[in-house]
């Protein structure tokens, strides 16, 4: 039987896609991205709702991640129902209907940086 | 005679309102032409709308509004010459099904398969492929109702002049109640759709271009990448893309393979370039794009090769043409991006789809169209009250 891993809330308050890109796109490409896990043996709708400084939320982004799979997601490339600006604070509230696990990271190309960090379990609401 | 019950009108992206003084959704020919005199008798001026699909206010009319709803259905076939009559108010779907239930398809049809008919040929809408026209140029004959409140019918054989001037007029001619239309005995098509590097792609587009039925790229500013889109018949088309990753292919009738579903709405800018210019144009805006909007575009941009025509109005008038489009979601602020690129547009030799955003008037506009003027002289002669002008369409046609 497989083990459930992870939790169904996941917040990332630091989000900021950096504007600038050095190098031959899109591996290339500056980004903000997620790498999500999920264990179960039932795929994982995700939704995320992002939140700004000055101006209401936006989403839900839906993706989905099939059972037993992991999935690396650019936040770049959220577009529906409308794209997150580049080079914007931004925060991310990701909820899922499975238990999942979820890493963050940020690539800048053009300074040659790359930071990664687990995202924030919400356990009370899981 | 039925009078539609809503005030306020808007476009399909959102961005246009207005509120015409009646809308009506008349369900004949007579009632039509009842309307078209009471309105040249009191000096009233009428919008006829399509399926609302247009980014430029066409339709914007605070006098008469019309549906042609009611205007629909297969009135007649012909197999063994490929033409089927169908009513102007049918859409592209509605015309794929009814035309299919008959062993026909459309020749070509666009991404999106929701316009009305006559909108659609009157703005000449487009789909993709080097050697396929736009929707204009399927048109074999035109039934409608004048300026004069006359109903006329006309063809290519016996009247290819005025053809000429009907088949793109933006409704300044008079309603079109029918349309015949050239068509295929029924085909399938296998469509594939590729991931490549937009370098790779500019590379072999003249290959991908030449090789393929319907050919498009779109390619997205935030990763800087492509998407090719290949629809051809089973068996045909470039069959070697080292350079490039498929992640969907499937097969089916052309009305139900061509079209692509869409669900978030946008504002568009698109010019026609000549064919030879049209990748130097989207290099340029490619790399202005990058530079300067990146930050606040993510929508993706549009390059469909389409064939010449003879339409004196068609922006593929007499020439091979690319039609580049620029998309900007619905809930985004586009003018200032549009404007801008625009600019390129404009530096390349562009002529702009009457359907989508632009800024030019009449007299840029006219230095743009060989045949700007016998349009003109067939438009007042079909339309002598101006009873089917708008502001809109007084800038674009007449003032100067």
């Amino acid at each position: 039987m497989m083990m459930t891993i992870g939790h169904k809330t996941w917040v990332i308050p630091g989000g900021r896609i950096p504007p600038h890109s050095a190098g031959r796109e899109p591996s290339a490409t500056s980004r903000d991205e997620l790498c999500v896990l999920n264990t179960n043996e039932q795929g994982a709708q995700l939704e995320i709702t992002v939140y700004y400084e000055d101006q209401p939320p936006v989403g839900p982004f839906r993706i989905y991640i099939e059972a037993q799979r992991m999935r690396v997601v650019r936040f770049n490339d959220l577009v529906d129902p409308v794209p997150i600006l580049l080079d914007v604070p931004y925060s991310a509230v990701i909820q899922s209907d499975q238990p999942i696990v979820v890493q963050f990271t940020r690539i800048d190309t053009s300074a040659g940086a790359i930071t990664t960090t687990m995202a924030y379990p919400d356990k009370t609401i899981s | 005679m039925a009078v539609i019950d809503k005030k306020v009108w808007t476009n399909w992206s959102g961005d246009i309102h207005f509120e015409p003084s009646i809308a009506m959704a008349p369900s004949s020919e007579e009632e039509l032409r009842q309307i078209v005199c009471r309105a040249i008798e009191h000096g009233q001026t009428i919008r006829a709308m399509g399926a609302r699909h247009s980014c430029s206010p066409l339709i914007k009319t605070n006098q008469v509004l019309l549906s042609l709803e009611n205007f629909k259905g297969l009135h007649g076939h012909n197999a063994q010459q490929q033409l089927a009559t169908v009513g102007a108010g049918a859409t592209v779907e509605e015309i794929g099904e009814d035309l299919f239930a008959v062993g026909l398809g459309m020749i070509n049809t666009g991404h999106i398969n929701q316009q009305q008919i006559a909108g659609a040929i009157s703005t000449g809408t487009h789909g993709a492929g080097k050697k396929l026209t736009n929707l204009s140029g399927q048109v074999a004959g035109i039934r409608m109702i004048t300026g004069t409140g006359e109903i006329k019918e006309y063809n290519e054989t016996d009247h290819p002049r005025i053809m000429q001037a009907l088949k793109v007029s933006l409704g300044s001619m008079g309603l079109f109640t029918q349309v015949t239309l050239k068509s295929l005995p029924a085909f399938q098509l296998h469509r594939r759709q590729y991931c490549a590097s937009t370098d790779d792609c500019l590379h072999h587009l003249q290959q991908l271009m030449e090789e393929n039925r319907n050919f498009c790229f779109y390619w997205y500013p935030r990763r800087d990448d492509v998407s090719l889109r290949l629809w051809n018949f089973p068996g045909q088309g470039t069959q070697q893309l080292p350079y490039a990753r498929l992640y969907k292919e499937y097969t089916g009738w052309g009305k139900d393979v061509l079209p692509t579903s869409h669900s978030l709405k946008y504002n568009e800018l698109e010019y026609a370039l000549e064919a030879q210019t049209a990748p130097a144009c989207f290099t340029a805006i490619r790399k202005r794009v990058l530079e300067k909007h990146r930050s606040q575009v993510a929508w993706r941009i549009l390059y469909r090769p389409i064939a010449a025509d003879d339409a004196w109005l068609s922006n593929a008038y007499q020439r091979d043409i690319v039609a580049i489009t620029i998309h900007q979601h619905a809930t985004l602020p586009y003018r200032d991006y549009f404007n801008d690129i625009e600019q390129i547009l404009q530096h390349y030799g562009g002529r702009p789809h009457w359907g989508k955003k632009h800024s030019l008037k009449a007299a840029q506009l006219r230095r743009l169209y060989p045949m700007w003027q016998p349009f003109q002289d067939l438009r007042t002669a079909f339309d002598p009250h101006g009873v089917f002008l708008n502001d809109h369409l007084t800038e674009i046609l007449i003032e100067e």
